[in-house]
């Protein structure tokens, strides 16, 4: 921990009228605001199931309470990991705080992995599209609208990341602009080919009659996008060595707690989907 | 914009602890909240009447929402200001759903059969 790092208070900020930071007064009226708009979203999903119309898609027969209940208690951890983050950067600990930056970011991707692979089965499987009945209209806008918060989340996150690496002022560090620009593209790759690589092989899983089948079906079927996540794997750590000083420090923990606001809250609205959406309907 | 700036000194011991005490209670949290979720899960397959079981779950949401809220969220720590803004919104929003939905409960509101 640096030697100021006692001294801050991150809660209270005596320069602005209302003695709090004003990033974090802006997150919590974005917030406020936002509620608003998933109250909508799910009043909408709710009056309709309330009154369903004849002949509609049963939603017991659609959906897979077990991967839904995974992808929440994934998403649970992951707000532990970004509470974490946010305790790491106020004590000054960088490293704590950029390995549960990572940590959060890799199960934010878990969770999207869980929700595009729920998506596919219901369109594909199940044969609910988002025009061809009530229940999949209200249902995708909603939890497709979640999942769209989810993925600006991670973005947010491997920004944020990255920018724990730009040097401290007076740095001899030549170029490191375009540095960034290239460990957050090497990053987003990294994280999107995960996800391509990982449903590759559940759907190979899948489809395959043994597990011996479907890891050779998806080693053949995902050996490019596993190439280039190894690629930028190795890019990623490239980018990420030690290179002198950083400007990132504890004086930039309410960035992190403003993110971590946005991740946390993106939490609770699943709590909600999860009960109002999913759970009500096996009753 | 602004930054947060020197506040009076604490002890750094003291600052240590609050950082210790704070990692303990986020990890109890998400253990509450893991094991809130599991309770919830099997609730919905319990044979119990179904006003009882919709109350529980609402209840278990509420309790899930509020440790996030106010621990994860920090707005036990921060200013209560932050508390009442985002009270505002969550109001406001819980008032619009109460009021769609009971709207839409009116019989001439049901849709017309086909």
């Amino acid at each position: 921990m640096s030697s100021h790092a006692a001294t801050l208070d991150h809660h209270h900020d005596p320069t602005t009228s209302t003695g709090i930071p004003n990033k974090k007064l802006l997150m919590w009226a974005f917030l406020a605001s936002d509620c608003m708009f998933f109250g909508a979203l799910i009043s909408t999903h709710l009056i309709y199931r309330l009154h369903p119309p004849a002949g509609g898609l049963d939603p017991k027969v659609v959906f897979s309470p077990e991967l839904t209940s995974f992808s929440t208690f994934i998403l649970l951890m992951s707000s532990l990991m970004m509470a974490l983050a946010v305790t790491a950067i106020q004590k000054g600990n960088l490293r704590s705080c950029r390995w549960s930056l990572l940590t959060t970011m890799f199960f934010g991707l878990i969770f999207l992995g869980c929700q595009v692979y729920e998506f596919s089965h219901f369109v594909h499987d199940r044969k609910m599209t988002l025009s061809n009945s009530l229940l999949g209209t209200t249902f995708y806008t909603l939890t497709g609208t979640h999942g769209c918060h989810v993925a600006i989340g991670v973005l947010w996150l491997a920004l944020m990341y990255v920018r724990s690496f730009k040097p401290a002022p007076g740095s001899t560090l030549r170029g490191w602009f375009s540095h960034q620009v290239l460990h957050a593209v090497a990053l987003l790759g990294l994280l999107l080919l995960l996800l391509k690589v990982t449903l590759g092989f559940v759907h190979a899983l899948q489809t395959e009659p043994t597990v011996a089948a479907g890891l050779g079906h998806g080693l053949r079927h995902e050996a490019l996008a596993l190439a280039g996540a190894l690629l930028t794997l190795g890019a990623c750590w490239w980018f990420a060595r030690p290179r002198g000083p950083v400007e990132f420090d504890e004086r930039h923990a309410i960035d992190v707690e403003s993110m971590g606001l946005y991740w946390h809250f993106v939490d609770i609205v699943w709590i909600v989907i999860f009960t109002a959406v999913y759970l009500l309907e096996y009753l | 914009m602004s930054a947060p700036t020197a506040a009076p000194a604490h002890p750094a011991a003291a600052d240590h602890a609050h950082g210790e005490s704070k990692f303990q209670i986020y990890i109890e949290i998400a253990m509450i909240l893991a094991v809130i979720t599991g309770i919830e899960i099997v609730a919905v397959y319990l044979p119990f009447a179904k006003w009882l079981l919709v109350s529980a779950l609402v209840v278990l949401s509420a309790v899930k929402f509020l440790f996030v809220i106010f621990y994860f969220m920090h707005l036990r720590w921060d200013k209560p200001f932050c508390t009442i803004l985002f009270f505002i919104g969550l109001v406001l929003a819980g008032g619009t759903m109460w009021a769609l939905i009971a709207l839409f409960q009116a019989e001439a509101s049901l849709p017309l059969p086909t």
